[in-house]
Formats: C-alpha cells, structure tokens, sequence
C-alpha cells in the first residue's frame, strides 16, 4: 500500500471528524471531476492510504466526509 | 489443526453455506466452549482462523493426502449447528492461544457501541495512544490534550501487549501493517468522558484488545509524554 500526504486544509478538517478505530479513519473522497472514493482508509488524520497501482494528485481532491455508515459507529 | 470426522452424515442435513463448504459451530469434546470451523465436503474440518493456513497447504499439497493426515474429531452430540450467512462476514474467531497467552478478550462490544461515563478514577488512569507516526495529529500537543473523536487504548491493556509480546496491528486491528513506533500517555481528569470496549475483528486482524474513546477529546494538560513503543513508564 502507498501512503498520499493529503492538504493542510483536508487534514484539519479530518481533525475535527471523530476516529473510527485507533489512528484511522474512514471516508468517501469526492474527487473535483465528481468522481467519489468510498471506504477509504485515512491514517493519522493526513495519510490516505493508496493501492499500489493507484495514483492520485492531493489537488484533486474536493471533499473528505466520514462514510456514513462508520460515521455513525462514532 | 486440520480435522476429520468418522461420522460424515452430521453435516449432511446441514445447508451448505457456500459451495463445497460448510460453516459450523460445534462443541468438541474436551473443550469448554464452542467454537468455529469451516467443513469442506462435508468430510474435511479446519478451525475457522485456520483457513489462511489450509489454503496455503492445498497450493503444495494433495486435498486427499490433507485429508488422510488430518487427526480424527469428536464433538459433543447435538452440538453442531450452521453459522448463518448474516454473520459470517469479518466472522474471525480468537484462536484459545491468543485468548489464553496474550490475554485477548473473545466478546464484547466496541468503544463507540458502549455508554459514555467519566473517567472517575481518582484522575490517576492512564490511557496510552500508538501509533506509527511520532507527529500524531490527533494529539492538541500546544494544549496538551486528545482531540474529539480520538481512541487510545487503557495502560493496562498496553501493558499486557507489550509484556505478552503480542502484536499490537492485530491486538488493535490497525489498518497498515508499519510498525507501531510510539507511545503517547494520557492521563485525563476523572470527568473527561470516556466509552469503553473491545476492539473488533477488522482488516483481516483478529483485535481483542480494550479501545477506549474520547468523544469529546481531553481536557487541557492530560497528554504529558511519549516513548517508542513496548517502553513501560506510566
């Protein structure tokens, strides 16, 4: 697995979202082409973990929520 | 353990929970407890954490040279019963060594599923965050305190990881496999509000440690230091 360093401004709004185990976090990543990545794994509040053949550019990225569904487990 | 029964037709009325293969529950003799296993052919019986294993060992070998070296099973009668499919998804079942070893906890509810209380212990427990990462941004480090929404776990718990040389990825269920570098203690006041539990089976890990919840983080000068990980210093 690749590791991505997300933006400041993404990671200080994972900082107010609510863990949902440990040092992770999941969430669906709205990409600006509207394009959405569910379930994905955020370590530490700024590290979006990538599969390996997975490219993304951190600029690309509109929007970082809690996936519902664990949102609710917190 | 790979495991075989002289008696086949107990699993015959049984419903097949995928094809070839069976999910079952059963008493075996000589055991307090029941546990998991996965019967395939309704001949061959693999404890349900033991699949990883079987399945590597049918890369190399022959199913029927498996079968004949596998050691015969007895089950207490009448107490063989299917798993349903509904709860077999993430279905991991501690193994009794890491129960007994590496004092793991079988059953429980999660942190977040659990009532909030206050901490309420005379301000003097201890609560421990690992993590791989020394800039841990769930930590307020100008405040010194956990942000809302942070796990840590309990020092006692970390302790019997660190003393049991249990791994703390699969203890805690982590999500990446880096290895846990450091330790950040915490030690709220009494009516810092907590949520209790037991870590659940995720990411392929089996968990089973205690995971503790801050809902709404610490109060200011709770975090007071770190170590790399496995040091013992409350």
């Amino acid at each position: 697995m690749k590791k991505l360093q997300l933006k400041e401004e993404h990671v200080q709004h994972l900082i107010t979202l609510p863990e949902n185990g440990m040092g992770y976090q999941v969430v669906d990543i709205t990409l600006k082409g509207g394009n959405i990545l569910k379930k994905r794994v955020v370590l530490n509040s700024n590290l979006l973990l990538l599969e390996a053949n997975e490219d993304i550019d951190p600029n690309s990225i509109e929007r970082i929520e809690l996936t519902k569904s664990n949102a609710s487990k917190a | 353990m790979f495991f075989k029964t002289s008696r086949y037709e107990q699993f015959l009325h049984l419903d097949e929970t995928g094809m070839g293969y069976q999910v079952i529950e059963g008493h075996r003799q000589n055991k307090r407890f029941k546990e998991k296993f996965i019967v395939y052919n309704s001949e061959l019986i693999v404890e349900f954490d033991k699949v990883k294993e079987f399945k590597q060992r049918t890369k190399t070998e022959k199913y029927s040279r498996i079968l004949n070296e596998a050691q015969v099973i007895y089950f207490v009668k009448d107490t063989i019963s299917l798993v349903p499919r509904n709860k077999i998804t993430e279905l991991r079942t501690l193994n009794e060594a890491k129960r007994r070893d590496k004092h793991r906890y079988p059953n429980g509810k999660g942190a977040a599923d659990n009532k909030e209380e206050e901490v309420n212990t005379d301000g003097k427990e201890v609560f421990v965050r690992l993590s791989a990462y020394e800039n841990d941004r769930r930590i307020d480090f100008v405040k010194k305190k956990l942000v809302r929404g942070t796990y840590t776990t309990t020092y006692n718990d970390y302790y019997v990881c660190v003393k049991d040389d249990d791994d703390p990825i699969d203890r805690y269920a982590l999500p990446n496999d880096e290895n846990v570098k450091w330790a950040f203690y915490v030690r709220p006041n009494k009516s810092d509000i907590v949520q209790r539990g037991i870590v659940q089976p995720l990411f392929g890990h089996d968990g089973g440690g205690i995971e503790t919840f801050f809902k709404y983080g610490t109060s200011e000068n709770t975090y007071y230091k770190k170590t790399p990980y496995g040091v013992l210093a409350p």
